[in-house]
């Protein structure tokens, strides 16, 4: 019998294998750099017509962020200051008026047409987000959009993929803190505990009463027994099912 | 594999008992029909026939799927997000928070009174209308007005000035117009509607100019009873019915539930509950509060569907009828020839009923004045007046309108006609006067002027049309309600076309030089508004300082009505001595009479471009996009036709098959062939004769018709193209094609009856009849669609015992009442074991299972009850969840293959009583309308998704975008659907909608259109789609959808009562990390959460709430079923109220929406009363 197949070709299947196996890591580690939200929005900076910086407003001059999204704790929709908000300060012969990186603003309320903002922040169309929902529960600006108070040209922080809602959504402990903290982004836990001796105590009795073991000056342990306690007192349950947000 | 077919439940025949059914079809039992039923999506070109099919299939596939890799990889090359803008408000607008709606109170103007609204609007433009609850005459909104917030971004909306149909400048019109005007010597046609503005404008225009006369006309309000009221009670006295103090209802043909409002409907369903308005009443001790309803009629009408007793007669005997009551009032004499024996005994049965107390009888507004004079006649003698059933109301000021009559004779003196009536006067064309000129005769040499919003046939033949601007546009005010209650009207947008208001053309001609508003200067105050708020201050509010008047224009504003201003009582004049000629009763089905009915689509013509109203079933006949001569089974046998009706269709092909959008077009596979009612519905065309005029149209059976007696809709067939002579088989029909009077939704639409109308107001006798022999008609209707048929669906009682017999004992009220849930299969299967297990299967982190179960929500457990004794069918509902939920049409070549979209099916069955004795085919469909003791009965039955706890359809889906949540609703996650329809085909309720086509981005209505792919026309971003809801998603292609009880308004209830536990901990000063929440905290309050079918609903039928709060309204009819008992034990459900049942209860879904079974009180004295409602009690 002839030999139908030379010598060689007893390595070929361990070649094909080894190229399919290249490219199929080839292919998910494309696929996870180019096509995840993780990859496609973070960092997503783009310009603004009026080159805004947070970190002078909020950080420096000590606006609250409702300041100018106004609505954040009514609507669901975090609105974007109209004009005249902003000319609340920058008023002609105001703060700055004679900047030109301030021009479109003056451009916008004399022709009437307004400003035209870039979206940083997309949720696609079949994902019914409500910032009030969230903010009256003990959820912080932060979670979702970073130090924004630390931007100077505000980006996507994080990837507010379904996973990372989701994360939360099971988890609220870690991110859960009190109302009255909601809009201050430099919160943290173990300080406030520090100042509020009654919270600090409620948080205490919590965990001998739950058989926790948690350590209060420790940053993740004191927001965690917070965030548990926040949880259980106010009943908070995060739903899991597609209509949470799908509708 | 061969698919397991379920076999219908079949009813023995020679059983005694009621016969239920939806279509001749059904009620035949034909084949055909049972083929179509057993699918869900009945296609025909979804069947593979054979060999050759399946390989052609096959290779079509593979071929498609080679093309579309190779596209995508072209496709890839741009994966990047494109840029978006947020583009705020300059400045801040009043009110307005983004992605919130504001809601302001308006009025929608119409014959019977301004209807009380309030109109919620996102961002500036107006999404939904729903009922001013506030104000007393608020009770739902109808379907009609339901879907005039379509009609205001209608595209088709007029938007030019024209000149004998061409299309001028705004100046040259505004000096045409001066022009025309200039001698004073011009009438103005108005609406029927009322408003004090307008009055005062009138009083101004007379002033200026002293040949100036004024006229009110609307085609189908109802002269006759107008002219009545107007003779008795004054000029513009209108008589309305308070219906909490009437007791027995004797309607003549008025359907005052609908289309004929006599007053406020809202006290007429409180008492058609046994439990009273609250639901508050034992329901056995119903006596004191039920109310009976009698009811006179030609065709069936949905007042005549709630009726305890409904008789056939004629229209031309409803005046003999009316004698015959006249004589037993001892205000009248006898008829001179009598009625058959049942029908004189009914009568009398019927007299002495209303005799007895709280009696009224109610005469349809378009008989003649004097039928209406007797009636007011009867109605003296019966106390009606003296009772406060009936009331005279009129306005303090009022416009000394005209009538028709007067316009022929004044016509003479008038140079310019203006006509500024929401009707359609040169379509309509209406005879006029003493002699045989029609309007068009009397206005062919004078200057027409039309104000209207559609470029309809009188735009288009009018010297000058002014494009008109929708009353969500206009200033305005009116009167509502019984009472009379000042309401006003105000914009919610400025003009979106640039249409002039109905105010400010008056102002304009109260000019000098006469100049119309231009809306395009947003800043320029319209002087509609200075018109309405100097009225108000000076007549509604007078006096006050500079300040109190601003308020009270602003309180007028925000609640849209002034209670304190109102109509006022008017006193009865001398009573007329009318007498009533009588007239032939028809005999010969081929000399019936013939009623020239209102539309519950297009009502008098003018929502015959609304999409909405157009593919919303007729609430009787259940046909979409047509109108059709109604006859009876009996006068369509007569006439040769009901055999091709309800016999087996000849054609072998769907009747979309000439049309090109499908190859394979065979119906079905099996030797039998399509019955009439399935995709192969041809109805067959008559030849319709009156007087010297004559009209080609389709024919329906229709059941609960007087005999000779035919009905024909008014308001189709404005415009035909090239497209029309598709819908007919066999000869092409003689038409003209002409466009220009209607848009793309209302062409091609049905036939013309005006043409035929003439002179008569309501009917004609003595026309002539013949069929067509060689032309048929498609027609869609969805009667048969998703059907259920064959089980206790819509279940009825009655205040009166059962007959007992061999099988049952006699039932009486109490026992009745308590086997509710006993009917049908419920009576003895025994419910199926659900394998759902209750606990979830949610997992943590580390794989502890969450202490999570199925339906573990402890703030919300929503749920719905319907309650199947004040439904009438009428549809508002289903119009309401296609506004809400951004549902859209499909259009009658789709409608046909039953895709509609409607997530409510409005169920209707017909059922009437069978003796012992009768063979089945000796009874079949004969229901003589002699037989007034063998009643037909009527009823509706609404079907949505009905959110079972273990639903049938979750278990099936591949991709699990079909769920359950954990406050009972079973929600749809559209983006995840791939569209297998596995769900839909495993709904035993058939609630599934499945979106075939891109019937949001592709415009439906256009000729083949849909079939075009990517070539098709879009329709994206068209001024439509400004009215979808926000808060909801617009489906595309292949995703299957269904009602989610308005998930959008639950989800904001529930973060609304989160936001107030935030604002109480906020107003307590303590720290929040002091507070804790319960349950109870997080729960909505009772009552607060509504859905878009609820609010519409003027029965009040619909009830929603929270299973959970044990304040809710919803707790006095449902409860929620015990988790921990086992299975079998609550196979009953716990449900409070004895009249509430579960559909299919035996399959064990657990449904969350309920029925709530019809309670009929009918006249022990009547014959076969013991007959009246036994739908579904003798069913097993």
């Amino acid at each position: 019998m002839a030999n139908y197949f030379p010598r060689w070709t007893n390595l070929v299947p361990l070649k094909i294998a080894v190229c399919i196996g290249a490219l199929a890591i080839g292919v998910v580690t494309a696929f996870t750099y180019y096509a995840t939200p993780k990859a496609q929005r973070v960092g997503y900076m783009p310009d603004q017509p009026i080159p805004y910086d947070h970190e002078l407003h909020v950080t420096q001059l000590g606006l609250d962020c409702r300041h100018c999204h106004s609505f954040v704790e009514k609507s669901g929709h975090a609105n974007v200051p109209t004009a005249n908000t902003c000319a609340n300060c920058h008023v002609k012969g105001g703060i700055k008026s004679d900047s030109e990186r301030l021009a479109p603003l003056f451009d916008a309320i004399e022709s009437g047409k307004p400003i035209k903002w870039v979206r940083v922040h997309k949720a696609p169309d079949y994902v019914f987000f409500n910032h009030s929902a969230h903010l009256g529960r003990g959820i912080s600006c932060i979670e979702c959009h970073g130090q924004v108070d630390e931007m100077r040209v505000v980006y996507h922080a994080k990837n507010l993929s379904m996973g990372m809602c989701i994360e939360c959504h099971r988890n609220p402990e870690d991110a859960l803190r009190p109302l009255e903290e909601v809009f201050n982004l430099k919160y943290s836990a173990a300080d406030y505990l520090k100042k509020n001796q009654s919270a600090a105590d409620q948080v205490t009795a919590y965990m001998s009463a739950n058989n926790l073991d948690l350590e209060l000056d420790d940053k993740g342990d004191a927001q965690k027994a917070m965030g548990l306690m926040l949880k259980d007192h106010w009943n908070v349950q995060p739903k899991e099912s597609c209509f949470t947000c799908h509708r | 594999m061969s698919k397991r077919k379920w076999h219908h439940p079949e009813v023995p025949a020679e059983e005694r008992g009621t016969k239920v059914w939806r279509s001749a079809g059904e009620l035949e039992d034909t084949p055909g029909l049972r083929q179509w039923v057993d699918r869900e999506f009945p296609r025909a070109a979804e069947v593979m026939r054979d060999e050759d099919d399946r390989e052609n299939t096959r290779r079509d596939f593979l071929k498609l799927m080679g093309a579309s890799t190779a596209l995508a990889g072209l496709g890839l090359a741009s994966c990047r997000r494109p840029e978006s803008l947020i583009v705020p408000f300059l400045d801040s607008v009043e009110w307005t928070i983004p992605g919130k709606p504001t809601y302001y109170a308006t009025s929608m103007p119409s014959a019977t009174g301004a209807i009380p609204l309030v109109a919620a609007n996102y961002e500036g433009r107006p999404t939904k209308l729903e009922p001013n609850k506030q104000n007393p005459s608020a009770n739902g909104v109808s379907s009609m007005t339901q879907a005039s917030i379509l009609g205001l971004y209608d595209p088709a909306r007029s938007r030019y000035f024209l000149e004998n149909g061409k299309s001028i400048g705004r100046g040259d019109a505004v000096k045409k117009l001066g022009e025309y005007t200039k001698s004073g010597n011009f009438g103005i046609v108005f609406g029927e509607d009322d408003s004090l503005t307008r009055t005062d404008l009138i009083a101004k225009i007379k002033a200026k100019h002293a040949g100036a006369k004024f006229y009110a006309y609307e085609a189908l309000a109802g002269a006759g009873k107008k002219a009545s009221d107007a003779g008795i009670f004054g000029k513009h006295a209108v008589v309305k019915a308070d219906f909490a103090k009437a007791g027995k209802i004797l309607s003549l043909d008025c359907d005052f539930l609908e289309l004929d409002n006599q007053g406020n409907t809202k006290a007429f369903f409180d008492r058609r509950r046994p439990e009273g308005a609250g639901y508050n009443e034992d329901p056995v001790a119903y006596e004191k509060q039920l109310n009976r309803l009698y009811c006179v009629e030609p065709t069936y009408s949905v007042t005549g569907g709630m009726a305890d007793h409904r008789a056939p007669l004629a229209p031309s005997q409803i005046g003999k009828f009316i004698s015959l009551l006249a004589s037993y009032a001892g205000v009248g004499t006898a008829p001179a020839t009598s009625f058959s024996d049942t029908k004189t005994k009914w009568a009398k049965a019927c007299y002495e009923d209303l005799k007895a107390g709280g009696g009224v009888v109610l005469l349809g507004s378009r008989y003649a004045k004097e039928l209406h004079d007797v009636v007011y006649k009867i109605n003296e003698a019966l106390g009606a007046y003296s009772a406060g059933v009936l009331t005279a109301r009129k306005g303090k000021q009022h416009a000394d309108l005209g009538t028709m009559e007067d316009f022929a004779n004044d016509a003479g003196s008038l140079e310019t006609v203006i006509l500024m009536t929401a009707a359609n006067p040169v379509y309509e064309n209406p005879i006029l006067g003493s002699g045989d000129q029609t309007f068009t005769d009397f206005v062919a040499d004078k200057k027409l002027i039309h104000w209207g919003d559609q470029t309809n046939a009188t735009a288009n033949a009018a010297s000058l049309h002014i494009p008109a601007a929708h009353y969500l546009e206009s200033w305005g005010d009116g009167f509502s309600g019984n009472e009379g209650v000042y309401t006003v009207v105000q914009p919610m947008i400025l003009p979106l076309y640039g249409g002039i208001q109905e105010l400010e053309l008056l102002v304009a001609l109260t000019q000098d030089k006469v100049d119309l508003h231009d809306s395009s200067d947003a800043n320029a105050v319209s002087p509609a508004y200075d018109a309405v708020k100097g009225v108000f201050e000076a007549q509604v509010k007078p006096g006050g300082s500079a300040a109190a008047k601003l308020d009270n224009w602003n309180t007028l504003l925000r609640t849209g009505f002034n209670a304190e201003f109102k109509y006022e009582a008017a006193s009865a004049g001398a009573a007329p001595s009318s007498t009533i000629k009588e007239e032939v009763e028809p005999t010969d089905a081929s000399k019936p009479d013939i009623v020239f009915a209102t539309d519950y689509s297009v009502l008098d013509g003018r929502y015959v471009n609304n999409a909405w109203l157009q593919e919303a079933p007729d609430p009787i006949s259940k046909l979409t996009w047509d109108n059709a001569v109604y006859m009876s089974p009996k006068t369509a046998k007569d006439l040769g036709l009901y055999e091709d009706i309800v016999e087996l269709e000849k054609e072998e092909k769907a009747w979309w098959a000439n049309l090109g959008i499908a190859t394979d077009v065979g119906v079905k596979t099996t030797p039998v062939s399509e019955d009439g009612e399935g995709p192969s519905l041809f109805g067959p065309m008559v030849n319709v004769k009156v007087g010297d005029q004559s009209l080609e149209a389709v024919v329906i059976v229709a059941f609960g018709m007087a005999d000779n007696v035919v009905s024909l809709p008014l308001g189709y067939g404005q415009g035909y193209d090239k497209h029309w002579k598709e819908n007919f088989i066999g000869n092409d029909p003689d038409y003209d094609i002409n466009t220009a009077n209607v848009s793309s939704v209302g062409v091609n639409a049905g036939f013309n009856g005006y043409a035929l109308r003439g002179g008569s107001d309501y009917y004609a006798g003595g026309i002539s009849i013949e069929k067509v022999a060689d032309r048929r008609y498609k027609l869609a209707r969805t009667q048969e669609h998703h059907s259920m048929y064959g089980r206790a669906l819509a279940r009825e009682i009655s205040t009166m015992p059962t007959e007992p017999d061999g099988h049952d004992h006699q039932k009486d009220y109490k026992e009745q009442l308590a086997t509710v849930r006993k009917h049908g299969m419920d009576s003895h299967a025994p419910q199926n074991v659900d394998q759902y297990k209750p606990v979830g299967n949610a997992k943590d982190k580390d794989g502890n299972k969450i202490d999570r179960e199925h339906l573990w929500d402890k703030s919300h457990q929503w749920a719905m009850s319907i309650d199947l004794s004040t439904c009438t069918g009428c549809s508002a509902c289903l119009v309401a969840c296609q506004a809400e939920n951004n549902i859209p049409v499909v259009g009658k070549v789709q409608v046909a293959m039953g895709r509609e979209m409607h997530w409510i099916r409005m169920d209707r069955y017909f059922a009437e009583y069978q003796d012992h004795g009768h063979s089945e085919g000796e009874h079949k469909a004969t229901n003589p309308s002699e037989d007034w003791d063998k009643p037909l009965e009527m009823i509706p039955n609404p079907v949505a998704c009905v959110q079972c706890e273990s639903a049938p359809c979750e278990t099936v889906c591949p991709v699990n975008a079909t769920v359950h949540t954990e406050d009972g609703l079973n929600t749809m996650a559209y983006n995840r659907c791939i569209g297998t329809r596995y769900c839909a085909n495993n709904c035993p309720y058939k609630a599934r909608r499945f979106n075939f086509f891109d019937y949001n981005k592709r415009n439906p209505l256009l000729h083949k259109n849909l079939y075009k792919g990517p070539f098709g026309e879009k329709q994206e971003g068209d001024a439509k789609s400004l009215q979808r809801n926000p808060n909801v998603s617009v489906r595309m292609r292949g995703v299957m959808e269904k009602c989610t009880y308005c998930v959008q308004r639950l989800q904001s209830a529930k973060i609304d009562a989160k936001l107030s536990v935030k604002r109480g901990v906020q107003k307590s000063g303590k720290p929040s990390t002091e507070f804790k929440v319960d349950h109870e905290m997080l729960m909505s309050p009772a009552n607060s959460v509504t859905v878009a079918c609820q609010d519409a609903c003027s029965a009040g039928a619909i009830m929603f709430g929270n299973l959970l709060n044990k304040k809710d309204d919803i707790q006095k009819t449902k409860a929620l079923r015990d988790e921990d008992q086992d299975l079998p034990a609550h196979v009953q459900g716990e449900f409070k109220n004895p009249r509430t049942y579960d559909l299919l209860n035996y399959i064990g879904t657990r449904p969350r929406t309920s029925y709530m079974a019809r309670v009929k009180n009918p006249n022990p004295a009547m014959e076969g009363a013991t007959n009246v409602g036994r739908a579904t009690i003798n069913m097993h």
